[in-house]
């Protein structure tokens, strides 16, 4: 692709590959600095990189659901029966 | 007496505890870990009517394994590893390789737009559609990771995947979920 370059000593598609790593922490410290660079210089991944970010957070973000009242009474029954109310 | 609702009692103590007789505390660690199992099924299986039967399957199979629950990555993994399996007996599904070119999934993301695509919308409507939309592989990555907040050993516990594998699914489902999120724009949904 004439869109992907070598920044920093790393060419596009290797930076995709990692993206996710980086975003977590799990690269090792070299690895993670050269990615840094890469991205400083290289808008095309540093934009999915932020939107990566944005979509991450905002999942995370979403309000819990507890769970629905008559749900969880079936699973306790399920799980204590004889604490089920009486038929009738 | 130590109380069971007290959160600064583990999850490996209520199963400690409640194997050596004491019943409520396995209803404790039900109450912490129901509605994380619930949404898990509902992530996996194409119908949700079968969530609820799937979250009574789990913990009940949990609680007959309660005896040999050690060496785990976390209660919450073990736990969902058990909804994994209730699931796949209800749904039996062949793991597919997902043969899809990094580059592609990445591009439909917005990687190197050449118009210098706006960011996808991320309002809570658009999320919702969008993660109905992705095959429930990518579902379950994206909600172990997400919302459960497991690490990868904990989701390789539950999926049976390596922490490699586990690592590249969820890369690849967030690029999905990106560009997911772009198509329902471009859908005016």
């Amino acid at each position: 692709m004439d869109d992907e370059r070598v920044v920093a000593g790393l060419h596009c598609g290797e930076v995709l590959a990692d993206l996710t790593e980086y975003v977590e922490g799990w690269l090792g410290q070299d690895r993670s600095q050269r990615l840094g660079e890469h991205l400083r210089g290289c808008e095309g991944c540093r934009r999915l990189l932020h939107d990566l970010g944005l979509v991450i957070r905002a999942v995370r973000a979403l309000p819990e659901q507890p769970l629905a009242p008559d749900v969880e009474a079936r699973l306790q029954t399920s799980l204590n029966p004889e604490d089920a109310p009486p038929l009738g | 007496m130590v109380d069971p609702d007290d959160p600064r009692i583990s999850d490996e103590t209520l199963l400690r505890r409640f194997t050596a007789g004491d019943a409520a505390a396995f209803d404790r660690l039900v109450k912490r870990h129901q509605s994380a199992v619930y949404r898990y099924a509902r992530a996996v299986l194409p119908d949700g009517a079968d969530a609820e039967e799937v979250l009574r399957d789990a913990f009940q199979a949990a609680r007959r394994a309660a005896g040999r629950f050690r060496d785990e990555p976390s209660a919450r993994s073990w736990l969902l590893s058990f909804a994994r399996n209730a699931a796949r007996q209800r749904h039996p599904r062949d793991r597919e390789a997902d043969t899809t070119p990094l580059r592609d999934l990445a591009r439909a993301a917005g990687w190197n737009s050449p118009n210098g695509a706006a960011s996808p919308p991320v309002d809570a409507r658009s999320l919702e559609a969008a993660l109905e939309a992705l095959a429930p592989e990518d579902r379950e990555a994206l909600i172990l990771r997400e919302r459960e907040k497991l690490g990868p050993d904990e989701a390789s516990r539950v999926t049976g995947l390596t922490n490699a594998a586990v690592r590249a699914r969820l890369h690849r489902a967030r690029l999905r979920l990106v560009a997911k999120l772009r198509e329902g724009e471009a859908d005016g949904r």
